[in-house]
């Protein structure tokens, strides 16, 4: 995938931003296994909106145009988007391949 | 405008989460939540159990104030809508926690509990606007009001003083044409996000 590198990073900091909010008992793996939402997953509500909200932001800088993650295309999925971190760089992968 | 019951027998169902009214009996744990440190961005909380007791019951009974209960009947936060009023159509959605965190974890309990008080105050009781203040330093819960449609309306200066520090208090806003637009749409998003994750209900 072009830019997957890229987009893991973007992922990955958004992760470090959460985890700068959040008490050292609350922190949240910064891999790319971690899973987001979900079962067994690492995010409350509150936390995966920063998430979102910050990738979407990364994604605009490093890409030059604006994203957003949250459309009907992203929740008409079987398997959601935000179920862990590489999900969600794949489906960002799809995104940048469909606008290429 | 929909019949709304009485605030105390109020009980708003979810497809994750089910609120129903704050009661004495919820004092110990309600306690435990706001002494936590997940709740230091909140006003300052009554000291003992005793006094949170006083404080529950106290509560004026036009105040809409929920325990969020997940559907496995595991309590896992509170919200409330108070100052409302009718005149102007206008309330104030706020004491805003959730206590379980890790409970609450993988499960869209805060924003099904958040939908479920804006379906209240604008399509129960036909309110135009909901408004609240949050703390500067309270970065998560800004990001996601905003993210949730609410606009930034002011900024009270040196509002809060806790831990002896003076903090900043930001007005936010949302109105009914907002909620309608920009705050429903996301929200349905993100329980659908929780549900085809698997989140537990």
């Amino acid at each position: 995938m072009a830019g997957e590198d890229q987009v893991l990073a973007i992922v990955l900091r958004a992760l470090e931003n959460l985890n700068a909010e959040l008490e050292d008992g609350q922190q949240v793996p910064v891999m790319s296994t971690t899973p987001l939402f979900g079962a067994d997953a690492e995010l409350d509500s509150l936390a995966l909106v920063s998430v979102i909200v910050d990738v979407e932001a990364g994604l605009a800088e490093v890409f030059g145009r604006p994203f957003g993650l949250m459309d009907d295309q992203a929740m008409e999925r079987e398997i959601s988007p935000f179920t862990s971190v590489q999900t969600l760089v794949d489906y960002i992968g799809e995104l940048l391949a469909q606008a290429a | 405008m929909n019949a709304a019951a009485p605030p105390a027998q109020t009980v708003l169902v979810g497809e994750f989460v089910t609120l129903r009214p704050l009661t004495v009996a919820d004092a110990e744990m309600t306690h435990r939540w706001r002494h936590d440190d997940r709740a230091r961005h909140l006003n300052r909380a009554a000291p003992t159990v005793a006094d949170q007791a006083n404080w529950i019951a106290a509560r004026p009974p036009a105040e809409y104030n929920f325990i969020i209960e997940l559907k496995t009947g595991e309590p896992v936060g509170m919200v409330a809508l108070l100052e409302i009023d009718h005149a102007n159509r206008r309330a104030e959605a706020g004491r805003f926690l959730i206590g379980e965190a890790q409970a609450a974890r993988g499960v869209p309990a805060a924003v099904e509990a958040m939908k479920l008080i804006y379906e209240l105050a604008f399509d129960t009781l036909n309110l135009e606007r909901i408004h609240g203040l949050i703390g500067a330093d309270n970065h998560l819960m800004l990001k996601w009001q905003t993210f949730l449609g609410m606009k930034e309306e002011g900024r009270l200066r040196r509002h809060y003083f806790k831990d002896e520090v003076f903090t900043d208090a930001v007005a936010l806003g949302l109105l009914a044409s907002e909620y309608h637009a920009v705050a429903r749409p996301r929200m349905m998003a993100l329980v659908a996000a929780g549900r085809a994750a698997g989140g537990a209900r």
